[in-house]
């Protein structure tokens, strides 16, 4: 399955969907308590990571509150 | 937040509750003494300033000492997430600047440590946001005072140097009929007597410089998000974009991205490491600062020449019911004396040998100091009434040496007064 995470192109070992909570696991996301995710340009509930999913040629993002923004 | 600290204990929520193992095994995160931090790529550091990323930038906006100590302390007061900054004061603009704007309104109790009653009566004032101040203990005073332009309710958790101690859950009460949020300086309390968020605070900040550091070698603050205040409100638009983003997070991803980093008052890492070392021991300091203030305010209490104690866990207090129920029976380290006047207080200070006279409060030391000539002598009467500062007032910060040595030190110089 292919995605773009983050902007760039990520090959997921999965038939044609996951759940969110299973790509987070998968890609070993950092610090997944806070990590906000967007699908293909939705923000995603935090308590809907489990029923979200995630399909071949979608676009995923993943933001932090922690850094970002212009100094 | 951490699996560390679930299902801890406070006393050892306090040591362990959101670390993580350091490097080479070390048992502390190391203090990282760097202002910037260097990627092998150009696209490593757009993701982490698009926010895509998580990871270590500049040192104002997040450093790993820092974030240690943050995680640390959002643990011990159950919250999701907490921001350490350069002071106490730093910690309470920064949170309140992050929620109000120019024509709004703070509802704050009237009994203020003197930084926090001149930042909200006369810095914030210039810059369009107006404070009403309620005098704590009248709850139908404060619901009354609620009005649309209400954006934030304010309070200690003991009034310092008032040492009046208001009904925090009535508090949060009204802040939540109203759909503003309440921010408790828990300060004087520490986490140790309450964790303020399960009386309903929605903001806590500590100055870290007391009790929390506990030996008085650093200034520090820090701001704790419980997480339960709901920011998708038509009060607060200016929180759409981060409540869309973040949801819970909306109140620590603002202040963050915006606040905080505009303004500028991160703490250094030195700083937060001693705080680090300091939260470690915090259960047993205010044991004992529990237990000596307590010694010290039956001896004052019961002295001739002491014309009066206020200290919470007097059975005589008007505040020790309250007290009682919500500290659990445990009443801090401070506690006020009054004299025949003004020169008797000069000559108690001065006759003490132990105690030392400075501005402080939370050293293992014992502490005492004038209030009216001092950290309130820039206010009216009027104000100082209102702040419980009288001219026969002396504070004292009650430290962990041996009671009978501090009581001793007392005594002697009441004799010479
Ligand atoms: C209750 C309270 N809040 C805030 C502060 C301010 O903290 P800092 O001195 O760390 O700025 C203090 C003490 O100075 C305090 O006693």
């Amino acid at each position: 399955m292919n995605l773009t995470v983050n902007g760039k192109p990520a090959s997921i070992a999965a038939d044609d969907a996951i759940s969110v909570s299973n790509l987070l696991e998968t890609l070993q996301v950092a610090q997944r308590e806070y990590v906000t995710v967007e699908l293909n340009g939705d923000i995603l509930d935090r308590d809907g990571f489990d029923a979200a999913t995630v399909r071949d040629g979608d676009t995923v993002e993943f933001l932090y509150f922690m850094g970002g923004g212009s100094l | 937040m951490g699996e560390t600290a679930t299902g801890m204990r406070f006393d050892t929520k306090l040591i362990h509750g959101g670390t993580a193992p350091g490097p080479y095994g070390a048992t502390k995160t190391p203090i990282i003494q760097s202002s910037a931090f260097a990627y092998d790529t150009a696209e490593e550091l757009e993701d982490l300033f698009k926010g895509r990323a998580i990871g270590q930038v500049y040192t104002r906006i997040g450093n790993p000492t820092l974030e240690a100590l943050e995680k640390r302390l959002a643990a011990v007061e159950d919250g999701i997430a907490a921001i350490v900054t350069a002071s106490g004061m730093a910690a309470i603009t920064t949170a309140v600047m992050a929620i109000v704007r120019s024509g709004d309104e703070i509802l704050s109790s009237a009994s203020l440590f003197g930084g926090t009653y001149s930042l909200f009566r006369d810095t914030l004032a210039n810059y369009g946001i107006t404070t009403r101040f309620v005098d704590p203990t009248d709850l139908d005073a404060l619901a009354a005072a609620v009005n649309d332009a209400t954006r934030l309710i304010f309070v200690e958790t003991i009034g310092n140097p008032k040492m009046d101690v208001p009904d925090i859950a009535a508090f949060a009460a009204i802040a939540q009929k109203s759909g503003v949020p309440l921010m408790v300086d828990a300060t004087v309390s520490t986490p140790y007597l309450a964790r303020v968020k399960e009386l309903g605070a929605d903001i806590v900040v500590h100055s870290t410089s007391k009790f929390i550091n506990g030996t008085a070698n650093s200034i520090g603050g820090a701001i704790i998000d419980s997480g339960s205040f709901d920011w998708n409100s038509a009060k607060f638009p200016h929180f759409e974009p981060f409540y869309r983003k973040y949801r819970n997070f909306a109140f620590t991803a603002r202040t963050r991205k915006l606040i905080h980093k505009d303004f500028g008052a991160c703490a250094a890492p030195l700083n937060a490491f001693l705080v680090g070392e300091g939260l470690e021991t915090l259960a047993l300091r205010m044991e004992r600062h529990c237990a000596n203030a307590l010694k010290l305010a039956g001896f004052l209490a019961a002295h001739e020449k002491v014309a009066w104690v206020n200290y919470p866990g007097l059975p005589d207090s008007p505040f020790f019911e309250v007290a009682n129920r919500q500290f659990q029976g445990r009443f801090g380290g401070v506690l006020t004396l009054g004299l025949a006047d003004k020169p008797s207080a000069f000559r108690l200070i001065n006759g003490l040998k132990l105690a030392k006279n400075l501005a402080n409060i939370g050293d293992t030391k014992t502490l005492v100091i004038h209030p009216a000539s001092t950290i309130c002598a820039d206010y009216s009467l009027e104000v100082k009434a209102l702040m419980g500062v009288s001219e026969e007032l002396v504070r004292v910060s009650v430290g962990i040496e041996d009671a009978r040595d501090i009581v001793a030190d007392f005594a002697r110089a009441l004799d010479n007064l």
